[in-house]
């Protein structure tokens, strides 16, 4: 019990960490890829990006060492996507992610640690193209 | 075609293998064991190995830009997983549309199991002629 409240304690005083911006390129041979593995045809993503591929860019979580002391393992709550520019081939975006929220809330079979991560990604001229928002919960 | 309140996405049924689990996991960077080691996935409490949250997402995505095509652009896309999905077994993504505002849409998805179990829900928002 106390150690629990103290791991949530820890985790909630990293609400707002930024993680370091990661700059990756849109290339052509790994959005192929993943479109194969998710196995979608459409010849659109000869020249774009589907609209999940940026969680392939960057990690969509800051790694949180301490959340590993609750519970035996993750599990994805969920995901919410905002797009405000496509993703073509050739783009570079820098993805920066930031711990939003953590809280605790009682689940089917006890209690869960849920924490919210938000994703930023800006494209090589400056605009930002989507925002991610990942609900992470340790189980 | 006219866009219409409740009028249904057609349905995309994916077949995803074990295989396909590897495949998206390094397609996507993420190697949490939960997805392609049996023996892992059962000591954290699993049935054994479930489909990565975001391949869901993923089989979601393209049911809603299989419909869509060229007439607009997606501009939000929630989902929300609701249960595990094991490979071997059908994942039927459905949706339909909620609300019509103008050039504005909005749809409801859902991914259902082999028992119809909405294992997987979630909203978009498409801009139409954008």
């Amino acid at each position: 019990m106390s150690a629990t409240t103290s791991v949530i304690d820890r985790l909630r005083a990293r609400i707002g960490l930024e993680g370091p911006p990661i700059t990756a390129p849109v290339e052509a041979g790994h959005v192929r890829r993943f479109v194969e593995a998710i196995g979608d045809p459409n010849p659109r993503w000869n020249k774009e990006a589907p609209p999940t591929f940026l969680v392939a860019l960057a990690p969509v979580s800051l790694h949180l060492a301490e959340a590993e002391g609750y519970g035996k393992g993750w599990l994805n709550g969920g995901n919410q996507f905002e797009y405000f520019a496509p993703v073509v081939i050739g783009d570079r975006i820098t993805a920066t992610g930031r711990v939003a929220d953590v809280y605790e809330k009682p689940g089917s079979t006890g209690n869960l640690l849920f924490i919210i991560f938000e994703t930023e990604y800006v494209n090589q001229r400056g605009e930002q193209v989507a925002r991610l928002k990942g609900t992470a919960i340790r189980r | 075609m006219n866009i219409e309140v409740g009028q249904e996405l057609p349905e995309l049924v994916k077949h995803p293998t074990t295989r396909q689990l590897v495949q998206y996991a390094g397609a996507q960077g993420d190697f949490y064991e939960i997805h392609y080691d049996q023996a892992y996935a059962q000591s954290v409490a699993l049935p054994g190995v479930i489909l990565h949250g975001l391949l869901k997402a993923a089989f979601l995505g393209q049911l809603v830009t299989d419909w869509l095509g060229d007439r607009g652009t997606l501009k939000t896309f929630e989902v929300s997983y609701r249960g595990i999905d094991r490979p071997g077994h059908p994942y039927r993504c459905r949706g339909r549309v909620t609300r019509v505002d103008g050039d504005e849409v909005e749809l409801e998805v859902w991914g259902e199991d082999d028992s119809g179990k909405r294992t997987t829900v979630g909203a978009a928002t498409v801009q139409l002629g954008a």
